[in-house]
């Protein structure tokens, strides 16, 4: 019944997840994870699944970008001090 | 399907899909804006949906995505501190254009509810994504000198 709804939903995860998987660099992937929380969030909604939604958002919005720029931030900061060394 | 679900179609295609793209193409400073407005943009259209529905818990939904889209976007104006203090993003049209379309969504929801403890929360809600929303948007310009030791 609400079929627009969902399909318009469903095209838009589509797009955030591929673009997800075709962005290079891990801090524009993490920008694009996190667009890609909140419109799975909302594919779980549209599909009347609002509790599966709510741990989406507080799992994909601030946590998982959280995770990957630490573990990001610790990666440079080890090869600057490499680099360092070498020189 | 009603009018406001309708509503909730055309606003998340339309304003969720250019934060996807947005935040898929261009520089640095264009894609963190975009994943800031994501969540301002997606709001809004959970509350349509809510109302749609006629379920009103669902607004629980748009409350949790105020409260925590502004703070994944300070995880990103943080940690991206160096790489966007040579190119800060600057973009107050777009920011204040899409505080002004939760405002008027808010409103027009708080006018179809009436007054009651739903309105009261609509306006928690509307209030947390403005707020939240030009709080992270500063924060990302670098509006918050202080916050970049470390």
């Amino acid at each position: 019944m609400d079929d627009p709804l969902i399909v318009v939903v469903l095209l838009l995860v589509a797009a955030a997840a591929t673009a997800a998987v075709a962005v290079r660099d891990p801090v524009r992937q993490a920008l694009v994870l996190a667009v890609l929380g909140v419109c799975l969030a909302l594919l779980f909604t549209v599909t009347q699944a609002p509790d599966v939604g709510l741990s989406q958002l507080a799992v994909g919005s601030a946590v998982t970008p959280l995770l990957i720029m630490l573990s990001v931030r610790k990666v440079r900061r080890r090869q600057q001090d490499g680099k360092e060394k070498e020189r | 399907m009603n009018g406001w679900t309708w509503t909730a179609t055309i606003a998340l295609g339309v304003g969720v899909g250019a934060a996807v793209w947005g935040v898929v193409t261009g520089p640095l400073r264009r894609r963190v804006v975009a994943q800031n407005l994501s969540s301002a943009l997606a709001a809004p259209g959970l509350l349509l949906l809510a109302q749609g529905y006629g379920r009103p818990a669902y607004v629980d939904l748009a409350l949790l995505l105020a409260l925590l889209g502004p703070v994944g976007t300070l995880v990103f104006a943080r940690l991206l501190a160096d790489d966007l203090a040579g190119d800060p993003p600057r973009a107050w049209a777009v920011t204040l254009a899409v505080a002004g379309y939760g405002a008027v969504v808010v409103l027009v929801l708080c006018a179809v509810t009436g007054p009651g403890r739903a309105m009261v929360k609509l306006l928690v809600v509307g209030a947390l994504l403005i707020g939240g929303n030009l709080v992270a948007s500063r924060a990302l310009s670098g509006g918050f000198p202080g916050s970049r030791r470390g």
